[in-house]
């Protein structure tokens, strides 16, 4: 703590932190890890199978959640917040970034030690200084006197030896006092830990094998001992994990909860740890700690044939034996962070050439004792102290490491001469022009380095960006000459959401309004306060003369975000001359074009053996590049030459059950050939259906109905004759009124056909508003362009037939999932592209154990509304659906989220799933086991297979569960469909929560199968059908129906 | 104290200058950090822009902002600027620094000795030779108003002149080798002591005299040709002076123009046979329409000449339908693949963007024969396009689904496969 703050800061509330503690011992490979979750709601969530209901419990008393099961997976013991005032969410769900763990090595060599938290000003950090404090204590200052903490701690424990894993949830909570209101949590990390004084203690803990022992380190200038629990002893392995919590100045007693994890594998003999005792004091020079790779959970399945993969990651070296963490102190404290960087510059003797700083905490290759520097104050001549302390080692792959690191790739980068577009690099030299389409294509990469199980990596991801060769004023001109009277309207449309890049500088800026009030000649403040207009300024600082005066001016309104290091908050907005900028991105119009996505995938769709070459040529590149080795060889980074080989495995076939017979998917996972040769599961007899035609396309329809009879017989489907309703003219009026003239006037009416022409997306709209939301009724729209080549008019026809037998509701195949009462939900979030629109949330779950019923439902959120709530609303719904269709709920459900970006994750985690799990609550007696697993498509990540020297797309079932998954997660890579065009993006899995205690093997065949059942396509896709399912519904809703389609066609796949 | 700060005002000084004389070879002589030459980069005028400095770690620190801006490569400009970057020192001669329009020294000559400032003198003003040179340097009579300042303004400097010291060296200099000077400033004096003190920085700025007493030949053939630079860095901005550059982007516009024209075209031929014809069933028929079609728009082309330009618009276009003979047996199952629209050049010189980028007719010829992925008609005259097949671009239902599995950064959504609606 900073000497010049009064004591009383750490009279504050203490705050839960977040902790990661594990342990390594070298003989044994046992480690362990904790986490400290903050929660925000009052009620207690506890999520492994003991759920508890909420209760606020006493201030002052302390708590004990046992929660104790055999998880395969994770389990969680979910934390929640004990509301202690009566003062219902005065909790404070405060949370300390990367408070790092203590981790000791086995025969105790541990340094423990603070790592103070990035960011924060040195007055109130750098607890450690003071000798008589804990390392791990963290003090912030809470506005109001009581705060209520409760903190949960996961730990987790992985023998590899043993090929066993288990993790322990360890909710810790603790109530503060109500009336003093200081309180000081310490939550120690699950992990071997030992440090000088109690060195023995630990040893005898660790010779038992895989058992681990967790205390809190308490230390307390007044208190002094932290107390510690025993465990309970699960069947098993036994883990101990101890959790301690000081006492605080005040009387409040601590709470220690305690909760146990055993392995799937019972194998060695349970060991309870000993408690052990505390030291009463910490010794001082324990201030550095190291901060050790972690080994990576067990998420391995067996299942399936070995396969040789190489994926687009190339494997990173690191020379270095640690990057080194210091803690840097001003004193008298510099407000600036310009003069702080600009102070720590002139020490460049010092500290070497290569630093990493931003402003508080130095990243060092090299160890420095701890250094006070000076430096002079320009602006007053003051000279201030520089203190430089060493506060952590870290291994050079750590997680702190990884933003510095890419920096790094971004400087080789541009010095192979790539220029930045957005967020990737990019070669404009070798550029395709699309001269037909006015476009260009330039190659490039998309650059990381990432650390994943396996270790470091360097990802390389090839990218492709599309340009229009017109400035933005060109396309206004063309649209001016296309639409003089809604002008206005249609640039809005095509332009805003838009990304643009400047003629003078290499920024990307999204185009979120237009000002048709300004013009160039306008005027701008600069920053000095004097003000120019854009024409003036333009021509002094670029040279560049802007034409045309008379044109309007693009606004960009930038996200709200600090400066870096700095309290200054960038706002406002940035005005863009048209003419000086250009569009980025495929033009929305152009995305309906076939022939051009034909002409632009041919292009951009690079084949594995391109995707690798391409690879192999920047690696080159950089390695015979003196100057980009030495870059990375600042921070001790060495790029192999050759990318990431592996084995992983190809899952096996499914078997495609239909109504008689069934057969393999085969190896290129398609069946469309066979699903027309039999009959389906179920078909619903089509006896009463209408098609809507322009009198032009009289023949068409004509011959369609004919083919559809012809073809019904073998297909199992009865197929009556339907009413054909010609109409003058093709005007979206026109069959709006058609259409809703017949369906009134019969309501028996099964489906409405219409066959359009063009590509009609408001024809498209307007059909799909009345059949979806106005007059519910199936509807199949078919462009007469697909049906006009009598060659393939027989297959297209069988395809249209088993999506209209999908869409009334019968079941065209499945395969046999061996689960009994088991639901399986899919969801997805469409968001439109101009923000304009809300978000959409398209949900689906399984209604019968075949999984060929489901259940539909779709929730708009307005800006800044969680999807959690309509999240709960449809869940509820479809548990009592699922009720009425089998009388009785689900046993089982498999929850499958896609739309989640990378940063919200742990937002799912701690809030998405407790509340679902909450809808249990509302049905009496009713305790479901839940797997919960994300879905990200959008990955960087490319998987190739190796025959015989060349590189190739890997079959469909390509599993990878290793060396590339996250290492927080139980996770896994799936490649589920095959792949003609382009090279092999893997769907990414996460199974964030799983209580059905699925293993690993099942976990992912399951979903393999599930990428088999979705009936527009007879082929497996690439992700789970429900999600597909539900990201069809989302787009359908989202961007033509844009209101909730009726509830009566709910349990029908209406949105085929 | 300034506003704008004082080593802007020197930098936009030269940049002043430029705009007003429009130098076409400018180096700067102690450029650091680059940060004159990245303003001087969007001059267009320039089209050699050098930079020199003795420190290459200074140099390396920012120039990949030297480099073109991606919009550069969207649309290339006619001016055409290489930059390049030498670690060198400004004693030493270098032949690859001779015969420039501009050479400026901003700030550089008070961190020389005075022996080396000889040197400098005569490295500048005898060997480099440029018509005009830029040299500023502080005025130590300011100094007494700078608040708190002892001693030189920057520990590296080795001297500071007073106006009276500047311009004795430079009258001196450019007696010696030719020029003459004039002198003048940036960060003037606070009111009523302009004429006491002076500006902040001096600037002399020598032009070389027509009539040279010592008329060496500016690039002798006796001078011995020295290299004592090394080259760090160069980079040439893409122009359309380079006539790859110019082909690819001509060859761009006139498919971009054709394809437009021939859409143009073909909707008019279509409204044109919608009253004729009712309903086209087959292939069959409607090839025969096409021919019957072809024989009205052969007589096009001669109705309407370039010579009538207005009429080209409103009454036709000058296109034509035209067929390949050769395949025409091979393939009867699509025979609209090997039809032809043929877009005369004539046309395609309509649009303004094809003729400036052309020049003239035959450039445009010229270039379009030389592109291999353009099919010009027999004699030439023309620009073939397929005529579209309708069919073509159309989808398997199987595919659909794949479309996302694209690797591009905005994967194609791809309308329902099933349902052709989009």
């Amino acid at each position: 703590m900073d000497p010049n703050i009064p004591r009383k800061h750490s009279f504050m509330t203490g705050v839960p932190f977040l902790g990661r503690g594990r342990a390594l011992q070298p003989q044994e490979l046992a480690l362990g890890r904790s986490r400290v979750l903050p929660a925000t709601e009052a009620p207690r969530v506890g999520l492994a199978r003991g759920f508890l209901p909420s209760d606020n419990t006493p201030p002052g008393r302390g708590v004990t959640l046992p929660v104790s099961q055999t998880v395969f997976g994770r389990a969680r013991g979910l934390l929640s917040q004990l509301d202690v005032g009566e003062v219902a969410g005065r909790a404070r769900g405060l949370l300390l970034p990367s408070l790092e763990p203590q981790v000791g090595l086995a025969r105790g060599t541990l340094l423990t030690s603070l790592e103070p938290p990035p960011g924060r000003t040195p007055g109130s950090g750098a607890t450690a200084q003071k000798p008589t404090e804990t390392p791990s204590t963290k003090e912030v200052d809470l506005p109001d006197n009581d705060g209520t903490l409760v903190s949960m701690m996961r730990g987790i424990g992985v023998d590899p030896s043993m090929a066993t894993w288990g993790r322990g949830n360890i909710p810790l909570g603790r109530g503060p006092a109500v009336d003093a209101g200081t309180v000081t949590i310490q939550a120690a990390p699950v992990g071997v830990t030992s440090n000088l004084e109690s060195f023995g203690k630990p040893e005898e803990v660790m010779g038992r094998g895989s058992s681990f022992g967790a205390r809190g380190l308490s230390l307390q200038t007044m208190a002094g001992l932290g107390r510690a629990a025993p465990p309970q002893l699960g069947p098993g392995r036994g883990r101990a994990v101890l959790c301690s919590l000081p006492q605080s100045p005040v009387k409040s007693s601590p709470v220690v909860a305690v909760e146990q994890q055993t392995a799937l594998s019972v194998t060695s003999s349970a060991t309870a740890p000993k408690p052990l005792e505390l030291p009463a004091s910490e010794p001082e020079d324990t201030a550095v700690k190291t901060e050790v790779v972690r080994e990576s959970l067990n998420k391995t399945g067996t299942k399936g044939c070995p396969i040789e993969i190489a994926s687009n990651h190339v494997p990173i070296c690191c020379q270095n034996k640690a990057v080194y963490q210091y803690h840097v102190t001003f004193s008298p404290n510099v407000e600036s962070m310009g003069m702080r960087f600009g102070m720590m510059k002139e020490h460049r003797p010092t500290t070497g050439e290569v630093v990493a700083f931003d402003g508080s905490i130095l990243y060092l290759p090299m160890k420095l004792d701890d250094v006070a520097l000076k430096s002079v104050r320009l602006t007053d001549q003051e000279e201030i102290q520089i203190q430089i302390r060493m506060t952590k080692i870290l291994p050079p792959s750590s997680d702190l490491c990884l933003p510095f690191y890419n920096v790094v790739v971004r400087r080789v980068m541009k010095m192979l001469g790539l220029k930045l577009v957005g967020r990737n690099h990019y070669n404009p030299e070798s550029a395709v022009i699309l001269g037909k389409h006015r476009l260009q294509v330039w190659p490039g990469y998309a650059t990381c380095i990432k650390h994943t199980d396996g270790g470091l990596y360097f990802c390389v991801d090839v990218s492709h960006k599309v340009l229009r060769n017109d400035s933005v004023l060109d396309v206004m001109n063309v649209l001016f000459q296309e639409s003089k009277q809604n002008f206005h309207d249609e640039c809005a449309k095509e332009l805003v959401g838009s990304i643009v890049i400047t003629r003078y500088n290499n920024r990307t800026y999204r185009i979120d309004d237009i000002e048709w009030d300004k013009s160039p000649n306008d005027t701008f403040p600069l920053m000095d306060g004097t003000k120019t207009t854009f024409v003036d300024y333009y021509h002094k600082n670029y040279g560049i003369t802007i034409k045309e005066m008379n044109q309007p001016l693009l606004v960009h309104r930038p996200k709200e975000r600090s400066k870096p290091g700095g309290k200054q908050i960038i706002t406002g907005e940035i005005l863009i001359v048209p003419e000086l900028s250009f569009l980025t991105g495929i033009p929305e119009k152009m995305k309906s074009n076939m022939k051009l996505m034909k002409d632009l995938t041919m292009h951009i769709n690079a084949s594995s053996e391109q995707h690798t070459q391409s690879i192999g040529k920047l690696l080159k590149n950089i390695s015979t590049k003196p100057e980009c080795v030495k870059e990375f060889g600042r921070w001790g980074l060495k790029i192999s030459s050759e990318i990431l080989l592996m084995k992983g495995r190809t899952l096996p076939m499914e078997n495609i059950c239909m109504k008689s017979s069934s057969f393999s998917s085969g190896t290129d996972g398609r069946w469309s050939n066979k699903v027309v040769r039999d009959a389906s599961i179920s078909s619903v007899p089509l006896n009463n259906w209408a098609i809507f035609y322009a009198q032009r396309c009289a023949a068409e329809a004509e011959e369609l109905s004919n083919v559809f009879i012809k073809l019904s017989g073998p297909m199992g489907v009865k197929v009556g004759r339907p009413r054909l309703v010609p109409m003058k003219n093709d005007y979206t009026d026109t069959y709006v009124k058609s259409i809703h003239a017949q369906v009134t006037s019969e309501p028996d009416l099964q489906l409405v056909v219409c066959i359009v022409t063009g590509n009609r997306d408001d024809l498209y709209g307007a059909i799909k508003k009345l059949c979806c939301v106005q007059n519910p009724i199936p509807s199949q729209v078919v462009n007469v362009r697909t049906i006009s080549q009598p060659q393939k008019l027989k297959s297209v026809a069988q395809m249209i037939l088993l999506q209209i037998n999908g869409k009334l509701g019968g079941e065209l195949w499945t395969v046999n999932v061996p689960l009994k009462l088991l639901m399986v939900v899919g969801v997805d979030v469409h968001h439109d592209a101009t923000k304009r629109n809300r978000s959409v949330m398209g949900f689906v779950a399984s209604m019968n154990s075949a999984l060929t019923r489901w259940y539909s439902r779709v929730t708009f959120q307005g800006p800044g509304q969680e999807v959690i709530d309509g999240f709960r609303e449809c869940f509820v719904e479809a548990l009592r659906q699922y009720y009425e269709v089998n009388h009785s709920f689900p046993e089982k459900i498999v929850v499958y989220r896609d739309g989640v970006s990378e940063g919200q994750v742990a937002m799912v985690e701690q809030f998405e799933i407790p509340q679902l799990i909450k809808c249990f609550q509302n049905i009496g007696n009713y305790e479901p086991k839940m797997v919960f697993i994300l879905v990200q498509k959008r990955i960087n990540t490319t998987l190739y297979t190796r025959v015989s020297n060349t590189f190739s797309t890997p079959p469909p079932g390509t599993i990878l569960d290793h060396t590339l998954t996250k290492r927080d997660w139980v996770d896994f890579y799936l490649l589920a469909h095959s792949i003609r065009h382009g090279c092999g993006v893997p769907t990414h899995y996460i199974c964030l929560y799983n209580t059905v205690n699925l293993p690993v093997d099942h976990l992912q065949r399951l979903t393999f199968k599930m990428c088999h059942l979705y009936w527009n396509f007879p082929g497996t896709v690439r992700v789970p059908a429900p999600c597909k399912y539900a990201h069809k519904l989302a787009y359908l809703a989202g961007q033509y129906l844009r209101a909730q389609p009726a509830l009566q066609l709910a349990d029908k796949l209406f949105f085929l | 104290m300034f506003s704008p700060p004082l080593h802007r005002q020197r930098h936009q000084f030269v940049v002043d200058f430029v705009n007003k004389n429009k130098p076409q070879k400018v180096a700067d002589l102690g450029c650091s950090e680059c940060t004159l030459l990245m303003k001087l980069k969007f001059h267009r005028d320039i089209e050699l822009l050098v930079g020199v400095d003795i420190d290459g770690a200074k140099l390396k620190k920012k120039w990949q902002g030297l480099g073109p801006l991606s919009t550069d490569y969207l649309q290339p400009s006619y001016y055409q600027l290489r930059i390049e970057l030498y670690q060198g020192s400004v004693t030493q001669k270098d032949a690859r620094l001779r015969g420039f329009d501009l050479v400026t020294s901003v700030e550089l000559i008070e961190h020389l000795t005075l022996a080396d400032l000889g040197q400098f003198s005569d490295v500048v003003f005898g060997y480099m030779i440029p018509a005009v040179a830029i040299i500023s340097t502080p005025n130590a009579e300011f100094n007494t108003l700078l608040p708190g300042l002892t001693g030189f303004r920057h520990h590296d400097h080795k001297f500071e002149w007073t106006r009276a010291e500047f311009q004795s060296w430079a009258l001196g200099v450019a007696l010696q080798y030719g020029y003459e000077v004039e002198f003048t400033g940036v960060g003037p004096a606070p009111l009523g002591q302009q004429d006491a003190v002076g500006f902040c920085t001096q600037i002399g700025v020598f032009r070389r005299l027509r009539q040279r007493p010592s008329c060496r030949a500016v690039f002798g053939v006796d001078v011995e040709e020295l290299f004592s630079y090394e080259l760090l860095y160069s980079i040439t901005y893409p122009s359309l002076r380079d006539n790859n550059t110019l082909r690819k982007f001509l060859v761009a516009e006139v498919l971009c123009f054709a394809e437009e024209l021939k859409q143009r075209w073909m909707e008019e031929r279509m409204a044109a046979s919608d009253g004729s014809l009712l309903q086209t069933e087959g292939g069959a028929e409607a090839h025969q329409a096409a021919s019957g079609q072809r024989v009205e728009a052969r007589e096009n082309p001669t109705a309407c000449g370039p010579e009538d330009e207005n009429l080209m618009g409103q009454r036709g276009l000058g296109l034509f339908m035209t067929q390949e003979e050769a395949n025409q047996g091979a393939q009867e199952e699509s025979p609209s693949v090997h039809r032809f629209v043929a877009v005369p050049l004539a046309s395609l010189w309509t649009s303004p963007k094809v003729s400036a980028l052309s020049g003239s007719l035959r450039n445009l010829r010229h270039f379009l024969m030389e592109e291999p992925t353009v099919r010009l008609s027999q004699d030439g005259s023309a620009v073939m396009l397929k005529e579209e097949d309708l069919d073509e671009g159309s989808f398997h239902a199987e595919d659909g689904d794949y479309g996302e599995a694209n690797q591009c950064s905005q994967p194609p959504e791809q309308g329902e496969e099933w349902e052709a609606s989009v």
